[in-house]
């Protein structure tokens, strides 16, 4: 059977198109932009467009439900910034953010330690441990509204029954103890985090550098601190850097338990921008939000800046 | 010599119809109050030219989905039946009905997203004068309006007023849960008080005695949109203070009188109340009262029906033991302050939201559960719970049997829109959204500063109205 020769106009043409399209693919700079490209374009639909459009919201007055609505400058910044609930938010999100997070880091290094021992159910223990992280936040929140319920919380019957109180507990319903409740489940929640990992660091300090420092007569904080810290020196900035943003950034679990009140003294960005949207204020709710982007941008600058380093 | 037929009712009803042009609703009303039987009822309505029950199908063939989102319901056996209602509708009508029953503190959030977003419930229930806020993206219901409140004389003024944008309906006034104080009269009796206080200053008085007790009064004044400003609004106004003028525009909130009154309220809940009630929404004050923790509190008339079910042994929603009597709760109107006694008083409504894509089924539906037939079962269903925003509504024995509710009704008599002494408008709307009035008084009270308080409310008020 005879081969027919194939047209020999096209074939040059297709296959210098492909060999050209083969010889991009071995530009390394041609395939690391192919590679981005879904990301980029995921990125670019669902943040950027949207943190565009906030920008563009945070410098109007529209209101929900209007159609009309003008281009104000920086006015609602301005507003923003004299805003004594504004204020008072800023601080929560500071004390919010810098109380909870030492507690969750030392809570949670303790507990790495613990763990990185062996022992009986020590595997069972740290999957357990990973409880408070992996329910969602919303559901773990409603059982922390329960045990700080005004009426039926468990601590305040409790105390009413031995005796110890005459009335409830005020836990939401007084700016200190709501914040120090907030803080308090927020600590509860954000432990394993620090834990699983620091633990996964803990695991990864050779067991002969131990041996050695054992050998030459080192106390258990000198291994500590000459051994065991060095190596997860970075997992802590790194955790602890996460753990300020996200607190930083957090929604649900102040929504659900204290939706800012008492009269708004327990707001963080989030839950202020929510409720500036609800009352209908949506320029002003997108003011909120962005005011938050500059605090977030220079964390994440130093959180980028050590995982750099560490690489 | 006087016909004798005359003197059948159903001649007499055709006659009345056709003299008073009744529409067919109305003719049905009648039929109801005089006690008629279907197939007399059949007679009238032929007799007059209307249609009779049974014949009306629907014109239109409908289908497709509608989603309800609406505030849960403190009258649980309500919301069973509200869900009865729509399912008999949707069956009927070849339309998966499904409802949306939400915490009253994210109704508001959640209309706003939709709004915004151009996507959620086709039929939403509206809060007083939050029309005023969506009603650009809500559907012309000025026909449905007429209908409805045509069939029962018209809607009393301040469901009228706090519904429709500047005359104009986009949703259609349903009524509102009014307040009252809820006591326990032997807690009171115990602590020197047969009869309930009538100024705010004799109640704190009388607090004070039930809080050594370990009753105190409670109230909520967390941000919802019931208890709170109910109890806000009204020391407000007992004191001489307003949101603003009759101008609507110049801030009248700053008296002196307002700052001492507030100053006196400060003292009384230390004394009086419970006070983790800044942090209370509009169910806690329920709970505390029915598990016999405070002995008064502000509130619909939802605890005493609680009460009486659990005392009848009926299912109640509580996940807690209803432990007080209802024989002991009765109710009585707001004190009165040296300004005088007053209440908030609006009317809830439902709409169709524009971005619906079964605008005629919601229509169909409102229009159904609208009519007399439906919605007077529903309003039986709510014992009262709900007063009528239709003055024909009124005359329905849930509203008169029970002397111990007739505080719920008399409130249309002491009543204040938000925003009085201006109009319900958007500003009015607006300040009520962002619990200004609420905010001032658990300010005052958060930090002890009256005037700070009230100099904060000035501020976001002067913003709110000068806007």
């Amino acid at each position: 059977m005879a081969v027919q020769p194939l047209p020999r106009t096209s074939v040059p043409d297709r296959s210098r198109a492909s060999s050209r399209f083969g010889a991009l693919l071995e530009r390394e700079w041609f395939l690391a932009y192919l590679f981005l490209l879904p990301g980029g374009l995921i990125l670019l639909l669902f943040m950027a467009y949207p943190f565009g459009l906030g920008i563009w919201l945070s410098m109007t007055d529209k209101l929900v439900g209007f159609s009309d609505y003008s281009f104000i400058r920086l006015e609602n910044y301005r507003w923003i910034y004299g805003d004594s609930i504004f204020r008072q938010t800023v601080v929560n999100t500071f004390i919010y953010g810098f109380v909870t997070v030492p507690f969750k880091l030392f809570l949670g290094l303790g507990l790495a330690l613990l763990l990185n021992e062996t022992f009986r159910f020590s595997r069972l223990l740290r999957a357990g441990l990973l409880l408070p992280w992996i329910v969602p936040t919303a559901l773990s929140s409603l059982a922390w509204l329960m045990l700080f319920d005004a009426v039926f919380s468990p601590f305040s019957l409790l105390g009413r029954q031995w005796g110890l109180l005459d009335s409830n507990i005020n836990f939401l319903g007084d700016a200190f103890s709501a914040r120090a409740s907030l803080c308090l489940a927020n600590i509860w929640r954000g432990i394993p985090f620090f834990a699983v990992s620091i633990l996964a660091g803990l695991q990864a300090v050779p067991s002969e550098l131990h041996e050695a420092a054992a050998l030459d007569g080192a106390s258990p904080w000198q291994r500590f601190q000459s051994v065991t810290l060095p190596v997860i020196r970075n997992i802590l900035l790194i955790t602890t850097l996460f753990s300020i943003i996200w607190t930083f950034a957090d929604f649900q679990l102040v929504y659900v338990l204290t939706k800012g009140g008492p009269v708004n003294l327990t707001h963080v960005f989030g839950t202020y921008s929510y409720q500036k949207m609800g009352a209908g204020y949506i320029g002003e709710a997108a003011t909120v939000s962005l005011y938050m982007f500059p605090i977030l941008a220079v964390l994440a600058a130093i959180l980028l800046r050590y995982v750099r380093r560490e690489d | 010599m006087v016909d004798e037929r005359m003197t059948n009712p159903v001649q007499d009803l055709i006659a009345e119809a056709t003299r008073l042009r009744y529409s067919r609703r109305t003719v049905i009303r009648r039929a109801a109050a005089l006690g008629l039987s279907a197939p007399a009822l059949g007679l009238v309505l032929s007799g007059t030219g209307r249609q009779p029950v049974a014949a009306k199908a629907p014109s239109v063939q409908l289908g497709g989905e509608l989603n309800i989102l609406a505030g849960s319901y403190f009258v649980p056996e309500a919301q069973t039946f509200f869900d009865q209602q729509t399912k008999e509708w949707g069956d009927q009508n070849n339309v998966t009905v499904s409802t949306d029953y939400v915490n009253w503190p994210d109704i508001q959030p959640k209309v706003a997203s939709a709004v915004e977003s151009g996507a959620g419930p086709d039929i939403v229930e509206l809060r007083d004068t939050w029309t005023y806020l969506y009603y650009e993206q809500m559907v012309d219901l000025n026909d449905l309006a007429a209908s409805v409140g045509g069939a029962g004389g018209n809607f009393y003024g301040w469901a009228e007023n706090t519904v429709a944008v500047d005359g104009q309906y986009y949703s259609i006034p349903v009524g509102t849960s009014s307040a009252a104080f809820a006591y326990r009269q032997s807690y009171f009796e115990q602590a020197g008080a047969t009869e309930f206080p009538k100024t705010w200053e004799e109640l704190f008085a009388v607090g004070k005695e039930l809080k050594a007790m370990g009753k105190p009064i409670g109230q909520a004044l967390g941000h919802s949109t019931g208890d709170p400003p109910n109890f806000a609004y009204s020391y407000m106004w007992a004191h001489g203070a307003m949101e603003v003028e009759e101008d609507g525009k110049t801030i009248a909130i700053n008296k002196p009188e307002f700052v001492s009154a507030l100053e006196t309220l400060i003292t009384g809940w230390k004394d009086a109340f419970d006070e983790t009630g800044l942090s209370w929404d509009d169910s806690a004050n329920n709970r505390a009262f029915l598990s016999d923790q405070i002995s008064a509190t502000i509130n619909g008339s939802s605890i005493y029906i609680a009460a009486q079910n659990a005392a009848a042994g009926a299912e109640t929603d509580t996940d807690y033991e209803v432990v007080v009597d209802p024989a002991d709760i009765n109710h009585a109107g707001f004190p009165e302050g040296p300004a005088g006694r007053f209440n908030v008083l609006g009317s809830w409504s439902y709409g169709i939201m524009k971005y619906s894509e079964n605008q005629e089924a919601a229509r169909a539906f409102l229009e159904w559960w609208l009519a007399p037939e439906q919605f007077e079962p529903w309003l039986e269903a709510q014992k009262g719970y709900i007063i009528p925003a239709l003055p024909a509504y009124a005359e329905n024995p849930i509203f008169t049997t029970d002397p111990k509710l007739a505080p719920y009704l008399d409130v249309v008599n002491y009543g204040r829109n938000k925003g009085y002494a201006g109009p319900a408008n958007q500003k009015a709307a607006r300040a009520s959204s962002e619990y200004i009035i609420t905010d001032l008084i658990a300010k005052a009270i958060q930090n002890n500063d009256a005037q700070g308080a009230v100099d904060e409310a000035v501020r976001l008020l002067e913003r709110v109205y000068g806007r």
